[in-house]
């Protein structure tokens, strides 16, 4: 190769940073507002394939109706959403909405620039109780509303029908008991051709945490006191739960343990599984297997009844100026009025967040046309009596509860001496506030 | 006339460096000294209000059992990545360093393991060693071993960590020692040969010296990284179970960016700062008597 | 390794040595035994890449399974234009080229002279320098990108705003020139004889042209796998884009892939299709530099056969 003729090399450099900086200049930074009347704002939301379509659909939508009105999405992955909004805040450039998990919700309130939304959602026509309990609370920190209801689902479970038929089971029925889930998983493993009952995700994280907690308030038990100093859910009933779990992970060895967030519902797909406890979003992963949906099964002589968890998130709005913040709240209004909750809960097949919309018929039943099963998942929101504690130490009681599980689900500890030990935990990390 | 060459020599050494160190200095000096700042602090990211706690951070760390776990695996991590990384590389690398037919395709299929997004490797090694269908138990089963629970046991999930990042490292290691080998000129190795050298003797005389100065590169460049291990965690184990892959780059993340503890995180950070320093520095002193350059 | 074990098995060993060019039609095997070792190892090596490759060609249906299928059942080629137009990908792609190409120049420049200086020149504070610049790799980029951040938009604001928050310039201006680049050439550089440069100084040349027309051209095989591999780490760079991205004709390659992961799906089909595309410029860049990682005999000087 010839000597690099530095002279040759500047210039390529030249060229190309020059392009760059065109391409930079090209850009305009994000929200200016201002100039021309056009007030944009910037939101950041995680939506892909079919959502990101409907929402694309919906942001012109709005621009048509709102002339002067400019919505500029970003696409963030909602598990990265945290630190982007975090490092903005910090470096003074937050987005006007984000997407945020609920389960941020009470340590997001902590931000000063969020905006404090209880004053907007009691404006005449917004009907604020017409979001459902869950979504609410979860919207809601120390009596202080930071957030709009994004989405509301449940956890129900979603059954193998053609397996089951093989097995010569019957499909649950909405009195089902864990007794009558546990044979039915037991009945419908065979190592033989790799096939399990039912499944569990073990990375530790709140997704382990949040399958369990619904087996405890279905066991008539409690995660915390009620002033949410201390733990409550070493008791009778969280043992039930934990001895539930056990039995199918240990003992039958009916579970398989997916230490992914993925592999369990193409396995369920691949008619590997017979029953999953998991909420409305795999419906759509499920192409290949006929499968029917009942709520969770009860414990019976307690009073949990059929409960079951949700998980709600929020559009969180953050304060840049008050012409902004005015704009994103029409936005938002605009965007979880009854009328865009049903073409969204119809195109995506998300669940409705509004009550008036998921208590339609009509709407029932065009969503269970394109994604059968989705109704009863519906209808299982009125099952949803309670909510996770909205505390800022609910991360770390998270992680203390993930370990519990999974050690007991691994067959490292017996139920009763885990629960005891996460329960100091518990009790020290509340203490320690 | 001495000084004279002295003198011109530490402007034209400054000279050299200073556009580089300039952008070093800016945006990763800077930074780190920014964050050491932090780690005296107590800071959620949340509030502004960040003050300072002195070395409460430190002593925290030095009483958390997470953290003395996750140095354990870190260590252990590295002690078995390192070395494996760059025995596989140089044995590949130097069956690379001839001219026959397909080479090229063969050296790109190296790199390519590099190029591949580390989400496509977790998936993939997710499958192979999963304890129903993967196809590590299956070849296991030949020989008569019972499955293995590798991903969900505490005890085997680190191995299959260091075995996923081997081999996500191989086709970098394999491209420092086949750069390297350019280096080791055939006329030495030739000569070693008619001096009546075996193959592996010339090979151990002659060309493992002259590659010292890449493998003390791949030594501290490969121990740097494996101390901050956390991509490949985070995509497939989460740190479990029961926290058997939590590592400390890892820890630390989610004491960041889950517990919203930053302060505690920064000082996380630093404390494996200064161990890495130590084991660097150790490393090039040994290196410097192991090492040879042919200048 | 030289072959100089094949010939003892009966061949004559040529007078160059076991160079394997010349020996190769003297042996048992119709082709070289390496060739049983890199094969496996290459298949090991790739099989990733494998099952990338086939699930870019799946339907997602058949994407849905576990065990993955290999030999799918139906052949789908519309993810590849399906996945290029669910996003400007056009766009990101353009902006990925061009932050990777001037980083890579900017280091190769940047590098070189650094790297040398740290070879060959003793100056105040060489030592200490050099640290500092080690010391830069060893703290986890989670801690230090909010001041990064903040870093970053103070010089948009202030200096120059194409290396500002939301522009490809802040992508390329705090990688212009790595640590890494620097440790690597200067271990190099080290390792090239000193005649060459002593002659050279002596016939009165200066030190940069002493680097540019006697270092660099026996450094290629280096300036080639650091040309690969920042271009490679430049490439799929997917934490600081992130964070400094914000509105999405500036994305890059790995953000745009990224578009493809839901929070509770991702659409797998899609994702590998844009993968395989993504890495194909990655590839052809390596093949075209591996063939400078030999370096050709007489750019050396050395008598070679």
């Amino acid at each position: 190769m010839a000597a690099f003729s530095k002279a040759y090399l500047a210039g390529l450099l030249a060229v190309l940073t020059g392009a760059a900086v065109l391409a930079g200049c090209g850009t305009d930074s994000t929200s200016s507002g201002g100039g021309g009347g056009a007030q944009t704002i910037q939101i950041w939301e995680g939506y892909t394939a079919a959502e990101a379509k409907a929402f694309s659909h919906l942001v012109s939508e709005y621009e048509a109706q709102h002339p002067g009105q400019k919505v500029s999405p970003l696409f963030v992955n909602n598990d990265n959403t945290l630190q982007k909004v975090l490092t903005a805040v910090r470096g003074g450039s937050p987005p006007d909405i984000a997407y945020l998990y609920g389960s941020w919700a009470p340590n997001v309130a902590q931000i000063p620039q969020v905006a404090n939304l209880t004053q907007v959602v009691q404006r005449p026509g917004v009907n604020w109780n017409d979001f459902w309990t869950g979504e609410r609370a979860v919207a809601t920190v120390n009596g202080k509303v930071i957030g709009i209801p994004a989405v509301v689902d449940n956890l129900a479970v979603v059954y193998n029908k053609t397996l089951f038929a093989k097995a010569g089971l019957q499909p649950p029925g909405p009195d089902w008991t864990w007794q009558e889930f546990m044979a039915d998983a037991k009945k419908l493993t065979n190592p033989a051709i790799k096939q399990f009952g039912t499944a569990y995700v073990t990375p530790g994280t709140e997704d382990t945490v949040w399958h369990w907690e619904p087996l405890l308030w279905e066991a008539g038990g409690q995660l915390l006191t009620p002033d949410n100093k201390k733990a409550a859910f070493d008791s009778a009933a969280g043992l039930a739960s934990l001895n539930t779990l056990r039995t199918m992970a240990v003992t039958d060895k009916s579970m398989y343990l997916d230490p992914s967030d993925s592999t369990y519902s193409n396995l369920f797909n691949s008619g590997k599984i017979g029953m999953l406890v998991t909420g409305p979003w795999d419906l759509s992963a499920f192409p290949n297997v006929k499968y029917g949906v009942q709520v969770m099964p009860a414990y019976p002589g307690t009073t949990g009844g059929h409960q079951t968890i949700s998980g709600p998130d929020n559009w969180v709005i953050f304060n840049n100026s008050p012409a902004r913040v005015a704009a994103a709240e029409q936005f938002l209004l605009w965007l979880t009025a009854p009328a865009q909750v049903k073409y969204w809960a119809v195109q995506t097949g998300n669940l409705p967040s509004r009550q008036s919309v998921g208590d339609s018929a009509a709407v029932t039943q065009q969503m269970n046309a394109a994604l059968p099963g989705v109704g009863a998942f519906i209808a299982n929101l009125a099952n949803v009596k309670q909510a996770r504690p909205q505390i800022s130490q609910y991360p770390k009681i998270s992680t203390i509860l993930g370990n519990m599980v999974v050690s007991v689900l691994l067959g490292k500890s017996q139920p009763q001496a885990a629960l005891t030990a996460a329960a100091q935990q518990v009790d020290q990390a509340l203490a320690a506030g | 006339m001495r000084r004279g060459v002295v003198s011109s020599e530490q402007f034209t050494g400054w000279a050299f460096v200073t556009p580089a160190a300039v952008i070093i200095g800016l945006f990763g000096a800077a930074p780190i000294v920014w964050s050491l700042v932090m780690s005296f602090q107590e800071n959620n990211l949340l509030s502004p209000s960040t003050p300072f706690v002195g070395t409460a951070n430190y002593r925290k760390l030095a009483h958390d059992p997470v953290v003395a776990q996750a140095i354990q695996h870190t260590l252990v991590y590295t002690v078995l990545f390192v070395p494996g990384t760059m025995a596989v590389g140089l044995f590949l690398a130097v069956a690379m360093n001839r001219k026959i037919r397909f080479i090229s395709l063969y050296r790109t299929a190296a790199y390519a393991t590099i190029a591949i997004s580390t989400i496509s490797e977790a998936i993939v090694f997710l499958w192979l060693f999963d304890p129903s269908y993967g196809v590590v138990n299956y070849f296991l089963s030949w020989f008569g071993v019972p499955p293995q629970q590798f991903l969900n046991s505490p005890s085997q999930a680190l191995y299959v960590i260091v075995i996923m990042t081997i081999w996500g490292w191989t086709g970098f290691s394999v491209v420092i020692y086949l750069a390297a080998l350019q280096g080791v000129p055939q006329q030495l190795t030739e000569a070693a040969a008619i001096d009546g050298a075996g193959p592996w003797q010339a090979f151990r005389r002659v060309t493992l010296p002259l590659l010292s100065p890449a493998t003390l590169f791949l030594a501290v460049w490969l121990t740097i990284n494996a101390l901050q291990l956390f991509d490949e965690v985070y995509l497939s184990t989460q740190g479990g179970p029961l926290n058997a892959t939590t590592v400390l780059v890892y820890y630390l993340y989610t004491q960041a960016f889950q517990q919203f503890n930053f302060g505690y995180a920064s000082a996380i950070a630093y404390f494996l700062f200064v161990v890495i320093i130590v084991i660097t520095v150790i490393q090039f002193r040994v290196g410097r008597r192991f090492t040879y350059y042919r200048s | 390794m030289t072959a100089t074990s094949a010939p003892a098995r009966g061949g004559v060993r040529s007078p160059a040595g076991g160079a394997v060019r010349g020996a190769r039609r003297r042996w048992r095997l119709p082709f070289s035994p390496w060739h049983l070792v890199l094969i496996p190892a290459t298949i090991v090596l790739i099989f990733p890449f494998v099952w990338l490759v086939i699930t870019s060609v799946q339907t997602p249906a058949e994407a849905l399974h576990f065990p993955p299928v290999l030999i799918p059942h139906q052949i789908r080629l519309a993810n590849y234009p399906d996945a290029l137009n669910s996003a400007p990908f056009g766009r990101f792609f353009v902006n990925s080229a061009i932050v990777a190409v001037v980083t890579v120049l900017s280091n190769l420049v940047l590098c070189s002279l650094a790297g040398y200086a740290f070879a060959r020149f003793r100056f105040l504070g060489r030592t200490a320098l050099f640290a500092v610049i080690m010391a830069t790799l060893m703290v986890p980029f989670q801690v230090t990108m909010i001041p990064q951040f903040i870093i970053t938009k103070w010089l948009g604001v202030h200096v120059l705003a194409a290396v500002g928050i939301n522009h490809i310039g802040a992508l390329i201006l705090p990688n212009a020139a790595t640590a890494f680049g620097i440790f690597f050439l200067r271990q190099f550089f080290r390792t090239l004889p000193l005649e060459y440069e002593e002659s050279a100084r002596v016939d009165g040349a200066s030190r940069l042209t002493v680097l540019i027309r006697i270092v660099l051209p026996l450094a290629t095989p280096a300036l080639a796998t650091l040309a690969a591999l920042t271009f490679l780490d430049s490439w799929n760079n997917f934490l600081w884009p992130l964070i400094a991205i914000t509105s999405t004709n500036q994305m890059t390659l790995p953000l745009g892939l990224a578009t493809f992961q839901g929070a509770h799906q991702t659409e797998w089909t899609l994702l590998m299709a844009a993968n395989v595309m993504s890495l194909i410029p990655m590839l052809c860049i390596f093949f075209l530099a591996q063939r400078h990682f030999i370096r050709s005999v007489a750019a050396t000087g050395l008598a070679g056969t």
